[in-house]
């Protein structure tokens, strides 16, 4: 059928810092090459030169094991599309970040129900993810990305699937999970709203470094700002979202 | 592009699927394509083995065609249901139903053409082979490859209407469903939990009643049974797959001790809606495999009863006769001008059989001389005798004979001669045909022997007879041997009774040779067809696993993300793949397994015969093929879903 690759440069010089605790928004238009730079920092694909530092870990220097479980202990994933799994229910999507690592069934137990007060996933825990909607959906997928403590959250278009009012309960909540657990995020995202609720905005650009902004207390200014960027950006208008900020 | 192209393209680019499918057909084609080369085969026509091999060719067409159908037809809907969305986004853009349905048509078609010029092909190719096998097999002279359209137009006829049928049904199928139920697809139509404890119960319940019964059953039983207990086990293995397991599964699930370990959580949830989704596909694929199965070990218990029929049978060939048969020099000069015409070396041994009255039963006793059973037995390399004066002992005339003898003693005089013998236990093989010999019928010392010498009274005065006891090293080339004797005392037990006969001629190694022929044949025939069906079970499974490929992969692909490592994948993969592999399988042994303990009791009353050994190793041979079969489906399913 269609196999081969062809080559083709989808970062180049990009450079930037994450501090910890930090919400980094990362922007830019199709084919700019944010999925690829989330899937480098996701350590499931790397890069054929330069380096990526986590918390002082070079992922090139790891094998394919000890990779697997930094990711399972370090990282937490929220995925476009949520990514459940089907056949599980809400409870044990959840709990399975914690079973892969051998947590202790108590704990397991204590987590589940700390997470789903505080996510509000109490009422479905038992039910199955085609039975809930976008919004339950996704913050079972947050649960999931959480309930292991990670110290870093890859979000690749959290909101990309879910309403303008939806997308706002789960964005408040990355915040809030930023705020409160001092949890470094990186987004990636298209919708400026989105990216509103960061630090910092990261604007790439043909796989190149373009510019980043940073948040002044101010939402709405910030999101103004964004605005601004991604029109200097130029791009492909489609792209960009036309929603209001209420 | 063309509508016909469309339905091309759609083929070949779901080849991976169509694979198993294609695979299957194409085999099924080709074994019926080489069992119809040798029904119509013009050399056989006048074999005496014609009838049964055709009567077995044809019963084993239908079973395949039978089976095939099912089989087809059953792949198809799995494989249509697997792309329902694909039809209900064809339906959403506008094409008809009426296209729709012309498109499956064609597809289906397409690849029954393929599949039916491929297995001719394939079928044409080995039957050269085939017919080696079934030559070796009858023991025939020849059975020449040959050229005529009838087994061409038998097959693709058969399979044209059998594609033709699957095709129109499998449309039905389709056009049942509506746009949005083909377009929400696969989960949203599969809900989980849906099990009934008290089938679930029953299921179980009714598997270890048939167990029980069929283990702990008796001869008196054993017919009843086998009327009640195939209906009780195949209901009972029905509600096993489709509420048993998954029941038994949520008891698993109900223990998170268990069930929250590592990614035993991920294996099991995923066993159990594979398992749950695919029940009756598992159901069938027990059936088939227990009937296969089955079918091999009977099959095979009937070669074992062919070569105990040779320890029963020692004597190549054996002619008795009466002391005023006047053909007896014609009849000994013909077998040995026979047997040296063909080369065999022989041992002959003749007996001079003496009658006398019993006192003790008041009948008549057939006696024979021990230095004489000593030489047969020595050509026969059998236990030599060593009897003192005034001693006896039996000449078996049955298996069972032997062990009923065994501990015997009984205390007797020839009346006529008046020699005292005392009779204790039996020669321990046996000897002679039981046709040949009576039930009556003694060897005592040589001295004993010279002392007989008054005729036995009541009879006429040359009442002794004569046995010709020949030996030959390599029994089966003695048939056709003596062909016009044993055709005279066929003709005239035909008429009536051999007793009016003054000779009797039998040769056991021509018999041997039609029933190990016959019994080779049904073996291959049913070796053959059980082959189809087993690789038609197994391509259920590898058909179900494609279907389901796209899903799984992306379900690793996201758990590889969340640090699943390459060991954990494997591991999960194993248990993912061993149950679907080996449920059915396990169930299809045990249902064999204690099929064949029933069996076994009409075996031993009908022919003293034990299948065990033969079913052991038929059971063996299957779990390798099985095993060889999963790790080979296990090496492509890592491959696919690893490479993302």
């Amino acid at each position: 059928m269609y196999e081969g690759k062809v080559t083709h440069r989808a970062i180049n010089q990009l450079s930037f810092e994450i501090e910890k605790g930090e919400f980094v928004a990362v922007m830019g238009p199709s084919g700019s090459g944010k999925t690829t730079l989330l899937n480098l920092v996701s350590t499931i694909d790397s890069a054929t030169s330069g380096t990526i530092t986590i918390d002082g870990l070079r992922p090139e220097e790891m094998t394919k094991d000890e990779l697997a479980l930094f990711r399972r202990r370090q990282l937490g994933f929220v995925f476009q599309d949520f990514n459940l799994l089907q056949m599980l229910t809400v409870e044990e999507n959840l709990v399975l970040p914690l079973t892969l690592d051998g947590h202790p069934i108590e704990e397991m137990k204590r987590r589940i129900k700390d997470l789903a007060k505080k996510l509000d996933l109490e009422q479905i825990l038992d039910k199955r993810p085609n039975e809930i909607s976008g919004g339950q959906a996704q913050r079972t997928a947050i649960g999931r990305a959480l309930i292991h403590q990670p110290s870093f959250i890859l979000a690749d278009e959290p909101t990309g699937n879910l309403d303008s009012k939806t997308s706002r309960d789960v964005l408040e909540l990355l915040g809030r999970v930023n705020q409160e657990q001092k949890t470094t995020i990186l987004m990636v995202t298209h919708d400026p709203i989105a990216a509103s609720y960061c630090d910092r905005v990261v604007f790439i650009k043909d796989g190149e470094f373009f510019n980043e902004i940073y948040s002044d207390d101010r939402r709405q200014t910030f999101f103004q700002r964004i605005l601004n960027v991604l029109s200097l950006l130029g791009g492909n208008v489609h792209d960009l979202s036309t929603i209001r900020l209420s | 592009m063309t509508f016909r192209q469309f339905a091309y393209r759609n083929v070949v680019r779901n080849r991976r699927i169509y694979a198993a499918f294609f695979m299957a057909s194409m085999f099924s084609v080709m074994v019926f394509f080489m069992y119809s080369m040798l029904l119509f085969h013009p050399k056989i026509e006048d074999e005496f083995l014609r009838e049964f091999a055709v009567s077995g060719m044809i019963v084993a067409e239908i079973i395949l065609y039978i089976f095939t159908l099912f089989f087809l037809f059953y792949s198809m809907s799995a494989f249509l249901q697997a792309r329902s969305k694909e039809f209900g986004l064809l339906l959403q853009l506008g094409m008809e139903k009426k296209q729709l349905n012309r498109l499956i048509f064609l597809e289906t078609m397409l690849i029954g053409a393929v599949s039916v010029a491929t297995g001719i092909f394939f079928g044409y190719a080995f039957s050269k082979f085939f017919f080696m096998i079934v030559r070796e097999l009858l023991q025939l002279d020849s059975l020449p490859l040959y050229v005529s359209l009838k087994p061409f137009a038998l097959t693709i006829g058969a399979f044209f209407s059998l594609f033709i049928i699957i095709a129109m049904t499998s449309v039905v199928f389709i056009r049942e469903q509506k746009i949005i139920g083909l377009i929400r697809g696969y989960w949203k139509t599969n809900e989980l939990q849906s099990y009934s404890t008290l089938k679930a119960y029953l299921g179980i319940g009714m598997l270890l009643f048939a167990y029980g019964a069929a283990a702990f059953t008796s001869m008196n039983v054993v017919l009843a049974l086998a009327i009640v207990l195939p209906p009780v086990a195949l209901i009972g293995t029905y509600f096993f797959f489709t509420h048993s397991v998954l029941f038994l599964l949520n008891q698993i699930k109900r223990r998170k001790s268990l069930y929250w370990h590592r990614y035993r959580l991920i294996a099991i949830s995923e066993v159990a809606v594979k398992l749950r989704e695919n029940a009756r596909m598992y159901f069938i694929v027990t059936i088939v495999s227990t009937v296969a199965f089955l079918s091999v070990g009977t099959l095979t218990s009937l070669s074992s009863y062919t070569g105990q029929f040779r320890e029963l049978n020692p004597l190549s060939l054996i002619y008795s006769s009466e002391m005023t048969n006047p053909f007896e020099s014609e009849h000994m000069a013909l077998l040995r001008n026979e047997l040296e015409e063909q080369g065999v070396s022989y041992t002959l041994v003749p007996f001079l059989i003496k009658k006398q009255t019993s006192s003790f039963s008041q009948n008549s006793v057939d006696i024979l001389r021990e230095s004489d059973v000593n030489s047969l037995a020595v050509a026969l390399g059998l236990p030599l005798l060593n009897l003192e004066a005034g001693e006896g002992r039996f000449i078996p005339y049955s298996e069972e004979s032997i062990n009923s003898l065994t501990n015997r003693q009984i205390q007797t005089v020839l009346e006529e001669s008046n020699v005292p013998i005392h009779i204790r236990s039996v020669y321990p093989r046996m000897l002679f045909p039981s046709m040949v010999i009576g039930s009556n019928i003694i060897v005592v010392s040589d001295e004993d022997y010279r002392l007989i010498d008054e005729p036995i009274s009541g009879e006429p005065i040359n009442s002794s007879y004569k046995f010709f006891a020949f030996h030959v090293e390599d029994w089966e080339r003695t048939k056709s041997i003596g062909l016009a004797i044993d055709s005279q005392v066929s003709d005239a037990i035909y008429k009536g009774g051999f007793t009016n006969l003054p000779f009797y001629f039998e040769n056991p190694g021509f018999k041997y040779s039609i029933i190990r022929g016959t019994f080779s044949l049904l073996l291959f025939t049913g070796l053959m067809v059980a082959a189809v069906l087993l690789l038609a079970a197994g391509s259920f499974v590898y058909f179900k696993l494609y279907t389901g490929l796209e899903r799984d992969k992306r379900q690793f692909e996201v758990l590889k993300r969340m640090g699943l490592t390459d060991k954990e994948l494997i591991k999960i993969v194993n248990r993912q793949l061993v149950p679907q592999f080996f449920l059915p399988w396990g169930i299809a042994m045990l249902h064999s397994a204690f099929s064949f303990l029933s069996l076994q009791v009409i075996w031993r009353n009908l022919a003293a015969v034990s299948i065990l050994s033969e079913m052991i190793l038929v059971l063996v041979v299957f779990t390798c093929i099985q095993i060889a079969y999963y790790f080979l489906i296990r090496w492509r399913y890592i491959a696919h879903v690893r490479s993302s």
